[in-house]
């Protein structure tokens, strides 16, 4: 496999073998090392020295069960710091068969006025890279332009690509992948990527791998016999019939329960309308209403576990795909909401317009706090989105995300960690998670480190660093390997079977302990991006009025003492 | 004590889905000894068990006017 440059001035591009110090590395860990390598960590994120790179994780491209996982990364806008974020869809399986582990796309020709009409596709084919021009694309949302790419290039093509809100430049900007039906619904969405590809006047990047094939395996039927194994430990595990039949949104009840629900500005962490927005009540309703609605759908081609939806309208068609829990969280209970409908349509607002659901619920709840929205009011909510896209003021505070919301409307009271929202985990009521929070190089982020499964006291402060510590090394590891996080029930009950897949593809001889040497890896690499720019133990902190304000119906606060924040990376 | 049974455990009724008991259970009986006499499927061991807001184990004392939330778990959204 090569590494692809691509100079966004020049247009050049350059092909070349991945050099011995990234070769063992993917995803979110190869993005760590070509970041560290390649950009200043002081760098203007939006300026030239900035780098967009797209590194699809190490297995991916076998259509292997959920993992077939594209990271991308560049320094944040948003946090200033590293930042990966990761997507389903058909991205990674494309690029993995263009023969890409990495494509770094460098430099910008800079805008000629403050509002860019000069858009550029890159296409990537196996004949190479060109930049095709797409001023007719300006200003239109993801779901518009998508459908015009595909009718330019074609079906068989992945696209990954940008919105209004990254044209403008938001640092709440995330970049959109297609799933397998090509509906633009993967979102690389955290942490401002969209603003990155924006500020480098790229619209859409289309990979496409006609002719190519599979990336080429040392050893076939180690291979097989490995993926046979893990296919069957995923559809045994009694975690994948649920996410299949309930999707993620499963996990608001369970969170309500233990007093975790964000809830009207993370002011509590129970929702009285739990039901209303249930695992089950979307189940339900998705079932009734038939038409476009399922909530089983598969995101990548290959995935067991489908956890996806699409949830459609009283008419049976779509209202958006799909409907995660993250979202009915931020943009339900965090705003007061109770109708799916609701949720549903501002979900599919912030998605065409390219802009992250979590940050952007956030920021709503922020807004909530100034007055400019009743909590339950979805339909202000709307429409204090839709200024977004008419570029008001208000509509490009709130589309910067909640951190910026919170400073031009002077309220403190705002759930970030470096610059980025707090998904619907309440910190207080998941002390681990919380813990994750804090210190993630990543921003405040579940992904990067989730502990509410485990069964310990969630809100004993005692325990929280050290099972932080183990999440966050695992889904570095996992996010290493192109893994959705659902695929660890296939590979948590056999250890044998992420080692004997990397063998069989690559031919190494790495051991038992390879997620963990992974996951470490990529810590230590974000790390000192990090330190290099500036982050110090200050920036890996709970918001204060966190650690103050009791949260019912426990009357927790965030109470992990700094000293356990601080050696969470000392392993 | 009400017992909520979450996604998976619930079962059918005449109403709809049962989703929540009320349950009698002998004085200084325990989680151990609900889940025994609930005879869940698939295996409690799966389960995380919340009482009034707070994760436990199966060693917990029920107390009447406890909530107690049987949730098949899942590991983030």
């Amino acid at each position: 496999m090569e590494i692809w440059r691509v100079n966004l001035r020049t247009g050049s591009l350059q092909r070349g073998p991945v050099p011995e110090a990234w070769d063992r590395l993917g995803g979110r860990g190869l993005l760590a090392r070509i970041l560290l390598d390649e950009v200043p960590p002081a760098c203007e994120p939006l300026g030239p020295s900035n780098r967009l790179v797209f590194a699809p994780g190490l297995l991916v491209g076998h259509m292997l069960s959920s993992c077939d996982r594209i990271s991308i990364g560049a320094k944040s806008p948003m946090t200033r710091g590293i930042k990966e974020a990761n997507a389903g869809g058909t991205t990674g399986l494309q690029m993995a068969c263009l023969g890409i582990r990495a494509l770094i796309l460098e430099d910008l020709v800079p805008s000629p006025s403050h509002v860019r009409t000069d858009w550029r596709v890159l296409h990537l084919g196996p004949e190479g890279a060109r930049l095709d021009p797409a001023g007719d694309l300006a200003g239109l949302g993801v779901f518009a332009a998508a459908e015009r790419l595909r009718a330019r290039y074609g079906d068989q093509v992945a696209i990954s690509l940008i919105g209004p809100g990254g044209e403008m430049r938001l640092v709440a900007a995330g970049i959109q992948n297609l799933d397998k039906e090509r509906v633009p619904s993967r979102i690389a969405a955290r942490g401002g990527l969209g603003a990155v590809m924006g500020a480098k006047g790229l619209k859409a990047v289309v990979f496409d791998a006609a002719g190519g094939s599979r990336p080429p395996l040392a050893d076939p039927e180690a291979f097989q016999a490995a993926r046979k194994l893990f296919t069957r430990n995923v559809l045994e595990h009694p975690q994948s019939g649920l996410y299949r039949d309930y999707g993620t949104a499963a996990m608001g009840a369970m969170t309500n329960a233990m007093g975790a629900l964000p809830t009207r500005a993370f002011a509590s962490g129970q929702f009285e309308a739990v039901d209303a927005i249930s695992g089950e009540r979307l189940r339900e309703v998705m079932l009734a209403r038939g038409g476009d609605g399922t909530p089983t759908h598969a995101c990548m081609p290959g995935c067991a576990i489908r956890c996806s939806n699409n949830y459609a309208g009283a008419d049976g068609r779509s209202l958006v795909t799909p409907l995660e829990y993250e979202t009915i969280g931020l943009m339900g209970s965090n705003l007061g909401l109770s109708d799916l409908d609701q949720i549903a349509r501002l979900n599919w607002e912030v998605n065409d317009l390219g802009l992250d659901a979590i940050d952007l619920g956030a920021a709503l709840g922020v807004a909530a706090q100034a007055g400019l929205l009743a909590f339950g009011d979805g339909d202000r909510a709307l429409a204090l989105l839709r200024e977004i896209r008419q570029g008001t003021p208000l509509g490009l505070v709130l589309g910067h995300g909640a951190a910026v919301a919170g400073k031009v409307l002077g309220v403190i009271r705002v759930p970030v960690v470096k610059g980025q929202a707090m998904s619907a985990y309440e910190p207080r009521a998941i002390k681990g998670t919380g813990v994750t929070f804090a210190t993630s190089p990543q921003g405040a982020d579940h992904t990067a480190g989730n502990t509410v499964r485990a069964q310990v006291d969630h809100l004993d402060p005692k325990l929280q660093a050290a099972l932080s510590r183990t999440a966050q090394i695992n889904m570095a590891g996992y996010d290493t390997l192109g893994a959705c996080i659902f695929a660890g029930s296939g590979f948590s009950v056999a250890p044998e079977v992420i080692p004997g897949l990397l063998n069989a593809r690559y031919g190494w001889e790495v051991g038992l302990d390879i997620l963990q040497l992974l996951g470490r890896e990529t810590l230590r690499l974000e790390r000192e991006f990090n330190r290099r720019a500036g982050f110090t133990a200050v920036d890996d902190r709970m918001p204060e009025w966190m650690t103050l304000e009791p949260l019912p119906p426990n009357n927790a606060v965030f109470d992990v003492p700094d000293a356990d924040l601080d050696g969470v990376f000392d392993w | 004590m009400r017992v909520h049974l979450h996604t998976s455990l619930q079962r059918p009724g005449p109403a709809g889905p049962v989703r929540r008991l009320e349950v009698d259970l002998p004085a200084h009986g325990t989680l151990a000894d609900l889940l025994a006499m609930l005879d869940l499927r698939p295996d409690p061991k799966g389960l995380l068990l919340v009482v009034n807001g707070r994760t436990a184990g199966p060693e917990r004392v029920l107390a009447q006017g406890d909530e107690v939330h049987l949730i098949p778990a899942i590991s983030g959204g």
